[in-house]
């Protein structure tokens, strides 16, 4: 599935935007399957927003957004649900977890919420690999952020996707936990072929890009 | 899906709404109780008024003439249509002629041990209204005695005051079917007699009965005035105190026995009281129903946050749906039958209570009573269902 933008833009950014220079507001873009692409963007820029009108959280954009072939304005709710079980996947900036659930349940919710693709023992392996199996069965919303972060990480790679969008996805992890995320979400996305972008402040070498736009 | 259940049961907790659900519950149990006991009473009401255990087999037949008034003094014969319209009513059964006879005549006893002697006139009607089981019950012209139905009314009236008067000697059913009469009738030519025997009894019509064929032999035979019109008509009727039959009798300056239509005015009474029951058990439940809906709105609008976040993480409107049926559905299914146990088990009682006073209804609830209950189950459903289905569609995008 690509994903492709036609000439959108935020309707409560477009008077600043207009006088700026962007790879993508009011461009033509398309993101051919297993393209990984980095969004480089400063604050205030819109590069949450733009996540959100990728994952069609928000629509009040002018332009239109396309998931595979179809508009993503004319998904019904349980052909959207449909897709983000099976096709595109999502670290939130704000991670978005649920606070009174285990750290376990915040990404077993995930794993079952479509025919699981991964038995139950892989969060275990993951948490493993991010060094977290110590809270797993503490409450997320005791968690540290930079925790949670890992929590939010591993549960978008329970579920199969063709794309997966990352929301400054380590903005608090040190250097040696960010490598740990980065070597197995790369992991992840080979096993399926999976494309991703991925937004942030500045430029990183965490992976290999195939794209690096400018917000 | 069990896990998948688990996590969700968690995450839409309704710790913080369980007194709000216990009170909805509440009022949902009261009503259904109401609507349900409503339903039966009128089942029961129903039984009482038109089951054989109950019925009495004289009050469903009414001798029915006009009133006799200064406007139509002289003139109180039932027209032909009168008599079809009366036919046409849904409360009555069947219309059965009373002929009167149109010749002069009287009875005599042969015995001068035992004088007796009375002008008399008869009345014959079809055998379908009469409640003698006699084989004597029948005459052919040619035959030697006729038979007659004599009213127990007048027996007792000999018995108990005409031969205390007289010196007379009482007489039991059995001896008056013993006594062979002379019964004279007046013609133009003379006095014909015949023989008379009383071979039954019976509450029904008070008057002498004959059999429609010597009715009809005697009348044309011997009738020596106009051919009348009747003037009097025995109804056969399922429930003489049917308010409608009352009316109708009123509306068309008819009368019949009082005693046996009396009872339609506490029907009345009881019709509304069970009528006010059901419309009351009605309103109880629409509010009921708008208290559990907006229970579940309630459930589900504090809980919001989680559904939104659920739906954002690619949670199925339909996933969603089938949780929420599951958790607030089946408190409604035993809601039912929790109701449904309470109101058999008064009806077992009440039906034991008035077997005492002879009065029988049946001790099992009605079939109506649960086709009410499984109605009220599938709106329930629809309730749930919508209520669920609008707030899920709600918080997609």
């Amino acid at each position: 599935m690509q994903l492709q933008i036609q000439q959108v833009v935020p309707i409560p950014l477009k008077p600043n935007l207009l006088n700026r220079q962007s790879d993508i507001w009011l461009k033509g873009i398309t993101f051919l399957p297993g393209t990984r692409v980095k969004i480089k963007a400063a604050s205030g820029t819109g590069k949450t927003t733009f996540i959100h009108f990728l994952y069609h959280l928000r629509n009040d954009y002018e332009g239109n957004i396309f998931w595979g072939d179809t508009d993503i304005q004319n998904f019904t709710p349980a052909q959207l649900a449909q897709h983000r079980q099976q096709k595109i996947s999502i670290v939130f900036q704000d991670l978005r977890l649920f606070p009174n659930l285990t750290a376990r349940e915040n990404i077993e919710l995930k794993r079952v919420m479509q025919q699981p693709l991964y038995p139950e023992s892989t969060i275990k392996e993951m948490a493993e690999q991010l060094g977290i199996t110590k809270i797993l069965h503490q409450r997320a919303g005791i968690c540290s952020y930079g925790e949670q972060q890992r929590i939010a990480i591993i549960r978008a790679l329970m579920q199969p996707f063709e794309w997966l969008l990352m929301d400054e996805p380590f903005s608090h992890l040190d250097q040696e936990n960010t490598r740990k995320a980065a070597a197995l979400i790369t992991e992840e996305c080979n096993k399926r072929n999976a494309g991703f972008i991925l937004t942030d402040l500045d430029d990183d070498h965490y992976f290999t890009y195939h794209q690096n736009l400018v917000l | 899906m069990q896990a998948w259940n688990n996590i969700l049961k968690k995450i839409i907790k309704t710790a913080s709404g369980r007194i709000r659900l216990i009170l909805a519950i509440m009022g949902l149990s009261v009503a259904l109780l109401l609507i349900l006991s409503a339903v039966q009473l009128q089942a029961n009401y129903h039984d009482l008024l038109h089951s054989k255990s109950n019925q009495d087999s004289i009050a469903n037949f009414l001798v029915v003439n006009k009133q006799l008034t200064n406007a139509n003094y002289g003139n109180t014969t039932l027209s032909a249509t009168a008599i079809d319209d009366l036919k046409k009513q849904p409360f009555v059964d069947a219309v059965g002629i009373l002929t009167p006879s149109r010749f002069k005549a009287s009875i005599e006893s042969f015995s001068s041990q035992f004088p007796f002697y009375t002008d008399i006139s008869f009345e014959s009607v079809p055998a379908a209204f009469i409640d003698v089981d006699s084989t004597q019950w029948q005459w052919q012209p040619g035959n030697d005695i006729v038979p007659m139905i004599a009213p127990n009314l007048f027996l007792d009236f000999y018995n108990f005051q005409f031969s205390l008067s007289q010196n007379l000697p009482q007489l039991t059913q059995e001896i008056v079917k013993m006594i062979i009469f002379k019964v004279n009738i007046q013609t133009p030519n003379g006095v014909v007699s015949l023989k008379g025997k009383v071979v039954g009894f019976s509450d029904r019509i008070t008057s002498l009965l004959v059999p429609e064929s010597f009715m009809q032999w005697a009348n044309n035979n011997y009738g020596t005035l106009n051919n009348a019109q009747p003037s009097r008509v025995v109804i056969r009727t399922k429930d003489p105190g049917n308010p409608a039959l009352v009316q109708y009798l009123k509306d068309h300056q008819l009368t019949t026995d009082a005693d046996k239509t009396r009872f339609s005015k506490y029907r009345q009474i009881v019709n509304v009281v069970v009528q006010i029951s059901g419309v009351t058990g009605g309103i109880l439940l629409l509010f009921a129903l708008l208290i559990f809906s907006l229970f579940i709105q309630l459930t589900i609008a504090s809980c919001k946050e989680e559904i939104q976040l659920l739906v954002t993480l690619g949670a199925a409107p339909k996933q969603l749906r089938k949780f929420l049926m599951h958790r607030f559905f089946p408190p409604n299914v035993l809601i039912i039958i929790g109701t449904l146990i309470i109101v058999a088990i008064i009806q077992y009682l009440v039906a034991l209570r008035l077997q005492k006073l002879y009065m029988f209804i049946n001790p099992m609830l009605s079939i109506y009573t649960f086709a009410t209950a499984l109605l009220f189950l599938l709106i329930l459903w629809v309730v749930n269902y919508t209520t669920i289905q609008r707030y899920i569609q709600k918080e997609n995008l």
